[in-house]
């Protein structure tokens, strides 16, 4: 029990003394991770869309060709950067400018960062965009087909808005798996809230104690999004229940029916 | 005559080494409601699938107002847009309201304005009874409904020719009714049809044409008195006995 009052006014010392250090290292954390992973999404939305488009024996050559390397370079791109770490990822792409220029070419940290975070979430999220528009049954493409819309309005306005409702739960494992790890970016110098960790321990005999209120401000922000993302599902669900429209004589009733889910018993 | 909608020509199609069609002849004319019927297997839905490109014949040709469907201008979305189809799953889009569902190909693809698009979506929705239901979701709808929202989604494209595959085989039989009531009313009004069923009572009454299709190719080819009081063929004879002792 002493040592655990000990750590609390440990705690509270060391957040007195460094609160706004924490904080500017959450929200810079915050902000890369949130809007690495928006770029990502949107990286990952392009390569998934890409690597599904349908090429048949048709098609004329040279579009089969020029689409057969622009999906090569989609598979080397995922490839390389889900299969290597991001900490590498980071070095490699923030010294080897310089490293060619012998020192002219520079890159900003911040900006080396974003594009790290953004380029190896757009990986992972390539993979995941892919497998959303190929689980879409193939009857939406044909239905869409039968009214006359093409491969661009099928994907548009009935494949992707069901392919990104089925994968907003991945969104938010990626953008949670990003608050995490972009601590990895202290190595090229990007102060997010690891960093801010590191310069006060640095600076002050606190190591543990300010690593439980490390902890503690990663565990929000995570458990934040967790709920955020909970309520951005519901709400592409639409209600529940629908109004029976009674301005017709043939419906005799009113209020709301409520055939949740049932009737997709008879689906394939 | 007048020149027909359709008309498919030495229509060959294999999967691999299977020939499922082989060489189909036949042509729809405005008002034709043809019914294709004939045992599992034997092609017919292969047969619709290729009228509406969503396969690609092996050889043979399909022609549209006198043109090759290959060389139609705007290409097979253009062409699918005035032959509608109906599929035994339905295929209602999950992301869309049912009144959604009727609108979006109008102002997508045939560039109606959003109001106008929405009244033929409320016009045909009524037709097929399924006014009360247009803010419903496809899931929250049952297998009779989504067809019927189905039907009016390819009416609402204004079309030509509608085909429709087995419209009512996933269905329960109290629900089986009320898709074939919708058609019926649809071939009274002048609709060219062309209908994969089983259900021969309504081929029987409501077609002005029967297709018999075994093994890929077209057995014979007539009037529901042809066909259902003297058929010709042993094998249309022998599938229909079975059929009727049913
Ligand atoms: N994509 C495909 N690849 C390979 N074979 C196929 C494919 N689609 C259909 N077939 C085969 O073609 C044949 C005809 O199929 P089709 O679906 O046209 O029959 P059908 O007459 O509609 O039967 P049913 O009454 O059961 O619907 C079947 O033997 C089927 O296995
Ligand atoms: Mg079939």
């Amino acid at each position: 029990m002493n040592k655990l009052a000990e750590l609390w006014s440990d705690i509270v010392t060391c957040w007195g003394e460094s609160s706004s250090q924490y904080l500017t290292g959450a929200l810079k954390t915050l902000e890369l991770a949130v809007v690495a992973t928006a770029i990502g999404c949107i990286i990952g939305l392009g390569c998934g869309i890409i690597q599904t488009i349908p090429c048949s024996k048709n098609d004329n050559i040279v579009k089969r060709i020029f689409l057969g390397i622009v999906k090569a370079i989609v598979r080397i791109y995922v490839e390389v950067f889900r299969g290597t770490p991001m900490i590498i990822q980071a070095i490699f792409i923030y010294y080897a400018l310089p490293y060619f220029s012998n020192g002219a070419i520079n890159l900003e940290v911040t900006f080396a960062a974003y594009l790290v975070v953004s380029i190896n979430t757009g990986a992972y999220m390539a993979e995941t965009v892919r497998g959303g528009i190929m689980s879409i049954d193939i009857g939406q493409t044909e239905g869409a087909k039968s009214i006359g819309m093409n491969h661009f309005k099928t994907m548009l306005y009935v494949i992707l808005p069901q392919t990104i409702r089925n994968i907003i739960p991945q969104i938010g494992n990626n953008l949670i798996i990003n608050v995490k790890d972009t601590s990895v970016m202290f190595v090229i110098g990007y102060a997010e809230l690891f960093a801010a960790h590191k310069a006060i321990v640095g600076a002050k005999y606190i190591y543990f104690p300010s690593a439980v209120i490390t902890l503690t401000i990663y565990l929000i922000m995570t458990v934040v999004f967790s709920l955020l993302l909970r309520l951005w599902e519901k709400k592409m669900d639409g209600p529940a229940n629908f109004d029976v429209a009674t301005t017709d004589t043939l419906a005799h009733t009113s209020g709301t029916y409520s055939f949740v889910k049932k009737s997709e018993r008879r689906g394939r | 005559m007048s020149e027909p909608i359709l008309q498919v020509n030495h229509l060959s199609k294999t999967f691999g080494k299977h020939e499922v069609l082989k060489d189909i002849d036949f042509s729809v004319n405005t008002g034709d409601v043809i019914s294709i019927i004939g045992a599992s297997g034997s092609g017919k839905s292969t047969l619709l699938r290729c009228i509406n490109l969503l396969e690609t014949p092996t050889s043979g040709e399909v022609i549209y107002h006198g043109t090759n469907i290959d060389k139609l201008k705007g290409g097979a979305s253009a062409y699918r847009s005035h032959v509608g189809m109906v599929f035994q799953s339905f295929n209602l889009f999950n992301n869309m309201t049912a009144l959604k569902n009727c609108i979006i190909g109008q102002t997508k693809v045939l560039g109606k304005s959003k109001a106008e698009a929405k009244k033929a979506a409320l016009h045909y929705l009524g037709k097929v009874g399924m006014a009360p239901y247009i803010n419903a979701k496809p899931s929250q709808l049952s297998g009779g409904q989504k067809q019927r929202v189905a039907i009016a989604r390819a009416l609402a494209m204004n079309p030509e020719v509608l085909l429709f595959d087995e419209p009512t085989s996933a269905l329960d039989p109290q629900m089986v009714g009320e898709v074939l009531e919708v058609m019926r009313n649809l071939a009274g009004e002048g609709l060219t049809m062309i209908v994969v069923t089983h259900e021969m009572a309504f081929a029987r009454d409501v077609s002005s044409r029967i297709v018999f299709m075994a093994d890929g190719v077209i057995c014979e080819e007539g009037t529901p008195t042809d066909i259902f009081e003297n058929p010709k063929n042993e094998k249309t004879k022998e599938f229909l006995s079975r059929f009727l002792s049913r």
